[in-house]
């Protein structure tokens, strides 16, 4: 009893902590905005060229599918940070020094999360009601059709995404960076995982389970062979439109979903066995220990003893010059500390493969391989200051606006043309110029929108999530209109690579504009 | 040199004011700030260090306005923040020679002064360690030479000894001491026996007023005749705080020996004692926190 009480009050202040904040508004309206997107059509689920009448059961099967699709990717970024904070405000370890024990303590966390993700589904469940009757097909609102794929194809999912977030905290290298980017290759391994194996087991997001429905109700007699979700710009004109009457919940679906459920408390289990308690003598909260002995030895003085003095001598240069090598050369020095010598191999091998490959669409791909392996370092632009704390001690130094941003934004182009620079050598031993342009696009582009993301939310997420996005619908797919860094032959021919030089400058702007808001003066 | 402070207010959102209608001029020496938390310390001395705008008033830097052109003065500014951080990977040299660079200091020049810091800062030891393994203590000591790095004419630092051991704490202020006679030092704290060491002028400021500035002499004298010692059974002391500021207390075999601030003899056997600073700071504080109340009824 006791033990729920303390999981119930731990998880009740994180959730105010997190449903007041103005991120939380920005997800649950990206949530909102999807809803619409299908109500009106934007967002479709295809069967052929054919799709449902907007009764309940289609709005709410579509809708919840979308929620738990979108909310399970933008809403496991959005959880993930909870053990973090405890860790940055220190209360972590003011709780590590009560009685609440660590399945406790991550329970109320998990309990957080899901609640948080669980009222941003509600809210989703809620509109759908509106959304019915503004498409206006079927003014009949059945409820349990409505909301039922809300309970249990949604839900189920947070919770497994809820848990999936505390676990990735619990694990050192998961943490940061990179496993942001590793969760979005994972999403979309659990998203394609249920229908290339044919089975509704881990249907996270229940498209399987609603296809496997609509196929076993004949209403779509081509829905085995023809069944997407997809956003388009509403041209999809549906040829016919079929009455579906909702997914029959079988003892054998529910067992699915509570399967899920399951999973979830598993992985809670996980990560109270993997929890540190918030010590910070382990993991990686404490950097490797230093072969020589702790500092300062302290050394008994004798109470006759004069105190100890100290003399500081006068400056003799007091001419403050502005040094842009000096500064650049320091903020490349603290771009790159901290990385292993494989970082460095990986990176040297991936140039030389641009180098050496010789199909240039295989050449494009190391490209974009090369582009993604520092993402953590470009993540970090704009956001070291604040994450560190030092924004105070560089914005009191003399022009923080014209000095030190301009340092780390060529710091910056300066990693993306050394790690890419192996395709440029080949762009310019074929004297391919328009190649060559695309690439000193993507070379600006990437840093710049870092920079930009860093600066305007204080965070390396946006950035990581954002450019791991984009990177894989671009360069990834060889989409010219999302390939930035021009990696795929076919974009050096279009347009798209002047477009993005003038995002590229209006980025630039607005980071400038954002830094000089943080420095207030 | 001189640093004219006037009328500088500032609000936060809520109609909280952090600092309201101060003033100050400052020429050469140690200026120890002293406040209760949350008195304004903090917000002054960020105001101060550029990093905050203030809601109004007006800062001039040797009559050169500084909230309009900030610049003239970072480049004379060293200011260590009550809550700051360090690059955990750079090594205790690596980040002075970052915030060197980007103050502008020459590169042999730079070189030279940060060997000379972190020997004066007691981390030439540990000049090759990341700063990530630092204690607080150490952290503290490479914040005090970041601030030192330019040779500032204005010297801010905030709760400079919070985290020092006694030793370091000495060593810093009898650094503060010798550096105070060349440039303006401003020295927040809640420790009156560091600004009592080193302070030539003391301003008090509590709920964001500026409650005094003056010499610790004129403090001082301020409240001449006015600290008696009262020595009264341990059950009567409660009754004795409720009527009276009293600024200590010692329990002895005799009874409990009580440092009083009053106007006149609280009781008939108080004998009259040599003013501290301490006592002045807590004399000022009461009388803001009447005059408030007052003001408020």
């Amino acid at each position: 009893m006791i033990a729920a009480t303390v999981v119930l009050a731990a998880a009740r202040a994180d959730f105010l902590e997190r449903v007041r904040r103005y991120s939380f508004l920005f997800t649950l309206g990206l949530a909102l905005y999807f809803g619409y997107m299908a109500t009106v059509g934007r967002l479709t689920l295809r069967i052929g060229d054919s799709r449902g009448i907007y009764n309940s059961a289609w709005i709410g099967g579509l809708l919840a599918v979308v929620g738990s699709t979108f909310i399970s990717l933008a809403g496991f970024y959005f959880v993930k940070n909870t053990l973090q904070r405890d860790t940055e405000t220190r209360v972590g370890q003011i709780l590590a020094a009560t009685p609440i024990s660590r399945f406790a303590y991550i329970l109320g966390k998990f309990t957080s999360n899901f609640a948080v993700l669980a009222s941003m589904i509600g809210i989703l469940a809620l509109s759908s009601i509106v959304m019915q009757l503004v498409s206006a097909e079927d003014m009949h609102i059945h409820l349990w059709k409505l909301l039922s794929p809300f309970l249990l194809l949604s839900l189920p999912a947070m919770a497994v995404v809820a848990a999936l977030a505390i676990v990735f905290e619990t694990i050192p290298f998961l943490r940061g960076g990179f496993g942001n980017v590793a969760y979005f290759f994972l999403w979309t391994a659990i998203l394609i995982a249920p229908i290339l194996g044919n089975s509704p087991l881990f249907d996270l997001g229940g498209l399987f389970i609603l296809r496997q429905s609509i196929i076993a109700s004949g209403a779509a007699p081509q829905a085995e062979n023809s069944f997407s979700l997809s956003i388009d710009s509403g041209q999809f004109k549906a040829a016919s439109t079929f009455r579906w009457e909702g997914i029959p919940w079988t003892a054998e679906t529910l067992f699915t979903r509570l399967l899920l459920c399951a999973v979830a408390l598993l992985l809670c289990v996980l990560a109270a066995t993997l929890f540190d308690r918030f010590d910070p003598a382990r993991g990686y909260r404490v950097l490797r220990a230093s072969p020589t002995p702790a500092l300062p030895v302290t050394v008994s003085i004798p109470i006759a003893s004069p105190a100890p003095t100290t003399k500081l001598s006068p400056l003799v240069t007091k001419a403050q010059r502005f040094r842009f090598p000096a500064v650049l050369a320091a903020e490349l020095r603290l771009l790159f500390k901290g990385q292993r010598w494989w970082w460095y191999s990986i990176a040297a091998g991936l140039v030389l493969a641009q180098a050496l490959v010789p199909k240039p669409d295989a050449r494009g791909m190391v490209l974009a391989f090369a582009w993604i392996w520092p993402i953590l370092l470009w993540s970090s632009m704009g956001v070291r200051e604040q994450r560190h704390q030092t924004h105070q001690i560089l914005f009191a130094a003399p022009h923080p606006l014209a000095r030190q941003l301009p340092a780390v934004w060529l710091a910056g182009v300066l990693l993306a043309v050394v790690t890419g620079s192996g395709f440029a050598l080949r762009l310019l031993l074929d004297r391919n110029l328009p190649g060559l342009f695309a690439w000193t696009v993507g070379a600006l582009f990437i840093p710049t929108a870092a920079l930009f993301l860093g600066v305007w939310s204080s965070s390396s997420k946006p950035f990581e999530i954002l450019y791991t996005l984009l990177w894989y619908i671009g360069p990834m797919h060889a989409m010219p209109a999302f390939d930035f860094m021009g990696s795929s032959p076919a974009t050096a021919t279009t347009h798209y690579p002047l477009y993005y030089l003038a995002f590229t400058a209006i980025l630039f702007v607005l980071a400038i504009a954002g830094r000089k808001r943080q420095l207030l003066i | 040199m001189k640093l004219s402070i006037r009328s500088l207010s500032k609000k936060y959102s809520g109609n909280v004011w952090g600092l309201l209608d101060c003033n100050l001029e400052l020429n050469t020496g140690v200026l120890g700030l002293l406040g209760p938390n949350g008195a304004g310390k903090s917000t002054l001395m960020r105001i101060l260090a550029t990093v905050t705008r203030p809601s109004s008033g007006s800062i001039r830097w040797n009559d050169l306005d500084m909230l309009s052109s900030p610049d003239p003065l970072r480049a004379v500014l060293g200011y260590l923040p009550q809550d700051f951080g360090v690059y955990p990977h750079l090594t205790a040299y690596e980040f002075l020679a970052y915030l060197a660079a980007v103050k502008g200091l020459d590169g042999p020049a730079a070189r030279r002064r940060i060997e000379e810091l972190l020997s004066v800062v007691n981390l030439s030891d540990a000049r090759n360690r990341p700063l990530g393994g630092f204690s607080g203590g150490m952290r503290q000591r490479v914040g005090i030479a970041q601030a030192l790095l330019n040779d500032p004419q204005l010297l801010i630092v905030d709760e400079p000894t919070a985290g020092l051991d006694p030793e370091e704490r000495v060593r810093f202020r009898n650094l503060l001491s010798e550096l105070s006679g060349e440039r303006i030092v401003i020295l927040s704290t809640h420790i009156v026996s560091d600004v009592e060491a080193v302070a030539t002028d003391i301003a008090i400021l509590s709920h964001g007023r500026l409650l005094s500035h003056a010499s610790p002499e004129a403090l001082l004298a301020s409240i001449n005749g006015k600290v008696w010692e009262v020595l009264l059974p341990s059950a009567d002391l409660p009754a004795l705080q409720q009527r009276h500021l009293v600024s200590s207390v010692a329990h002895r075999t005799d009874g409990v020996h009580a440092r009083v601030v009053a106007d006149s003899a609280p009781f008939p056997n108080s004998s009259p004692l040599e003013p501290s600073l301490e006592d002045a700071y807590l004399a000022t504080i009461a009388a803001g926190r009447a005059t408030q109340a007052g003001a408020a009824a």
